[in-house]
């Protein structure tokens, strides 16, 4: 079933999550719970956010290992009924989901952002005039407001104006590629990118980071257009694939763990790099570590899967990866098996599978 | 039936509305609907705000009065269920099938005072520091709420008011006598001549009946607006359930026309719920017409008068049947028509 990705989902039992794929089982989505109510689990690895009338969690699965493991222990066993068992994936991977019937209301970017936009300019406050004028200058580059959304808290209206980002959705890849485009060229008073030192101290205070070097870092950070600054407001802009754009519909596929493997290969396609799960088309790869199937090592890769969006565009066709994940044999229903690597599955972060990808320069 | 005051609910159909009394018809609720959403609406003359993903107009009873009406009339008509015409008058009401959410201020108060400091910001500060204080005046935390804006989230840290509920009127009236002395480094009062130049900026239908002094010296005897580290803070006391001065189906009311009232407060205990009471002994001016109560749904007419007090007020005469008693005549001000009609600007209760 599809529905968009980075859609906001309250439910009945006052979770706040937010869609994590495109594509989803019959009864549920799969979601990530961004916030949590406190009154029956809670954890001090986390932040505390209060949010229409309640004291919630913000689930940051890069807090500490430990702490996270010990809650997300507590979250199977208290939302038994918002973890998914995948079949397809033989219940080995962690997945959230809503499931439909716990859904208490969706706020669904694209309405929301036409009904912001409708919004007379004088009656906006900071953060809003902002979020207009910026998506106003977006629609510079030929996109249409029905190709936009907006996110998060702005979204949500918990925002704080010169704290909260500007989270902005574009739906389907083309659109997402065009609006990259464009962005390589296109000026504005108000806009800005990152400086080096603001990467820089990005980069020192997310050890998720530190597979690469500084300069590395820099260099590939600073090529990418979906993060910047308008009017000193930080945006970030996502891509969420359109129904007739999906790669593989969900039960169509069976996914066998093969273990843990790492790869260099050198990138063939990074169209799909944008979107959650993102992926890189791979070619001429090489198994480092693991990635032997019956003894014989794996002849069959096709590509890397990733589900954060730390890895969005990071790699060109044409470069080199080195990526470390679970190696998967992908069993279609129709047509002839084959091999992906998977980096970030929910599971990733309560072990120490030490997953990533990275460019090799 | 009892519902507390100043409690939020979103209906079904997107409203977002507030409790608007203490005192409730059966199987509805009576509120001020805040915000409808804007493709209700065609909302002239009104602001909108962009609220929880949609585009939201602010129903504003002071906007003029034609736009009052006509945005009155296009609700009633697409949402008849909403309005309660009760022969004297008329309510927006939500019916109990079309809540589809309660946001509970006690239960947010709750919530936020669990949450450590260092994850609040400066506004969530200003609350949890100013709860503190008002604790001090023997009124237990339990007994507080939060409402509006600072319980949604949705404030602006520096522009948002904070909005507070003392539930239970022995609880408003003890923190209303604390604050009288209170100090606090955060908390500061309106001083006489802010009052005036308040009064100078912000001339409404209601102030407009009293002179620059007049409006400072009803203001500087208040104590449920202030502000507290900058934030502008409003209390609002509720009344619990067995404090009820009036129970909405007990009595029946027969509009007699505008009148003007004067009399003295005999009781100004229910003066700080809504709707509000003074029992006076008094009349209607230049006839001989008794008059018990002065009764009042407007916020700026609540905790005006004292006991004793001698006062004057314009507003609605009724005449009151009880199932139980004697009839009486009582003067509202403040009901919902009187928004669209020109008592707007004729009501008023003041000390003489």
């Amino acid at each position: 079933m599809h529905f968009y990705e980075s859609s906001i989902i309250t439910t009945k039992d006052g979770l706040y999550c937010q869609s994590y794929a495109n594509e989803h089982p019959i009864n549920a989505i799969l979601v990530k719970p961004k916030y949590i109510p406190t009154d029956i689990i809670h954890s001090d690895a986390f932040q505390y956010r209060f949010i229409s009338g309640k004291r919630m969690n913000r689930l940051n699965l890069w807090a500490d290992r430990k702490k996270l493991t010990s809650y997300i222990k507590a979250f199977k066993e208290q939302y038994p009924e918002y973890v998914f068992h995948s079949d397809m994936h033989q219940g080995r991977r962690l997945f959230f989901q809503v499931p439909l019937d716990r859904i208490e209301r969706i706020y669904f970017p694209k309405t929301g952002l036409t009904d912001m936009m409708k919004m007379p300019p004088g009656q906006m406050d900071p953060h809003l005039k902002t979020c207009h004028e910026f998506v106003g200058f977006l629609l510079n580059s030929g996109l249409e407001l029905k190709d936009l959304g907006i996110t998060y808290s702005t979204l949500m209206g918990h925002y704080s104006s010169k704290k909260s980002d500007i989270n902005i959705v574009v739906y389907g890849k083309e659109n997402y590629w065009k609006l990259m485009e464009f962005l390589k060229q296109a000026q504005h008073q108000k806009l800005r990118w990152k400086t080096e030192e603001e990467w820089l101290d990005y980069h020192k205070r997310r050890n998720r980071f530190k597979v690469f070097s500084e300069k590395d870092f820099l260099f590939l950070k600073q090529r990418i257009r979906s993060e910047g600054f308008f009017d000193d407001t930080l945006f970030v802009i996502f891509a969420v694939e359109k129904e007739d754009e999906i790669r593989s519909k969900w039960g169509s596929e069976k996914f066998v763990d093969q273990g843990i493997a790492k790869i260099r290969a050198t990138v063939a396609d990074n169209h799909d790099s944008t979107v959650r799960p993102g992926r890189y088309k791979v070619k001429e790869y090489k198994v480092l570590e693991g990635g032997k199937t019956g003894g014989k090592a794996v002849d069959d890769l096709t590509g890397v899967v990733f589900y954060s969006r730390d890895y969005s565009m990071l790699a060109e066709p044409g470069e080199l990866i080195e990526a470390r994940g679970i190696l998967e044999k992908v069993e279609p229903k129709k047509g002839k098996p084959y091999h992906r690597l998977v980096v970030g599955y929910f599971d990733s972060y309560t072990n120490d599978r030490h997953e990533y990808i990275k460019v090799i320069l | 039936m009892h519902f507390h005051e100043s409690v939020l609910i979103d209906t079904v159909d997107g409203f977002h509305c507030k409790t608007y009394s203490n005192h409730h018809p059966e199987g509805k609720i009576i509120v001020k609907p805040k915000y409808i959403p804007s493709d209700i609406i065609k909302g002239e003359g009104l602001k909108r705000r962009f609220i929880f993903s949609r585009c939201m107009t602010r129903l504003n009873l002071f906007a003029k009065k034609e736009k009052v009406n006509d945005n009155i009339n296009q609700l009633r008509k697409r949402f008849p269920d909403y309005f309660l015409d009760t022969g004297s008058t008329w309510f927006f009401v939500i019916p109990k099938d079309k809540i589809m959410k309660v946001h509970d201020p006690r239960q947010g108060l709750k919530e936020l005072l669990e949450v450590p400091r260092k994850d609040l910001d400066n506004y969530l500060l200003a609350v949890v520091d100013l709860i503190e204080l008002l604790t001090k005046s023997g009124v237990k935390k339990q007994d507080l709420g939060i409402t509006h804006s600072t319980l949604m989230g949705n404030y602006t840290p520096g522009i948002s008011d904070i909005d507070m509920i003392i539930f239970g009127k022995e609880n408003g009236w003890k923190i209303l006598d604390f604050l009288k002395t209170a100090t606090h480094p955060k908390l500061k009062w309106k001083t006489r001549g802010e009052w005036i130049r308040y009064y100078q900026e912000h001339r409404t239908a209601e102030s407009g009946h009293f002179t620059e002094e007049e409006y400072a010296d009803h203001m500087l005897k208040k104590f449920y607006e202030g502000t507290f580290d900058g934030n502008v803070f409003t209390l609002f006391t509720v009344e619990e359930p067995d404090e009820m001065w009036n129970d909405f189906d007990a009595e029946s009311y027969e509009p007699q026309g505008t009148a003007e009232v004067e009399g003295t407060v005999t009781d100004d205990h229910d003066s700080i719920v809504r709707p509000a009471c003074y029992k006076i002994e008094g009349n209607v001016i230049g006839k001989d017409i008794k008059v018990k109560q002065v009764v009042t749904y407007s916020l700026p007419f609540m905790h005006q008068a004292r006991k004793g007090d001698r006062i004057k007020a314009c507003g609605l005469l009724e005449k009151v049947t009880p199932k139980d008693g004697d009839q009486y005549h009582r003067l509202t001000i403040g009901y919902f028509d009187a928004y669209t009609t020109d008592r707007r600007e004729k009501e008023y209760l003041k000390v003489t």
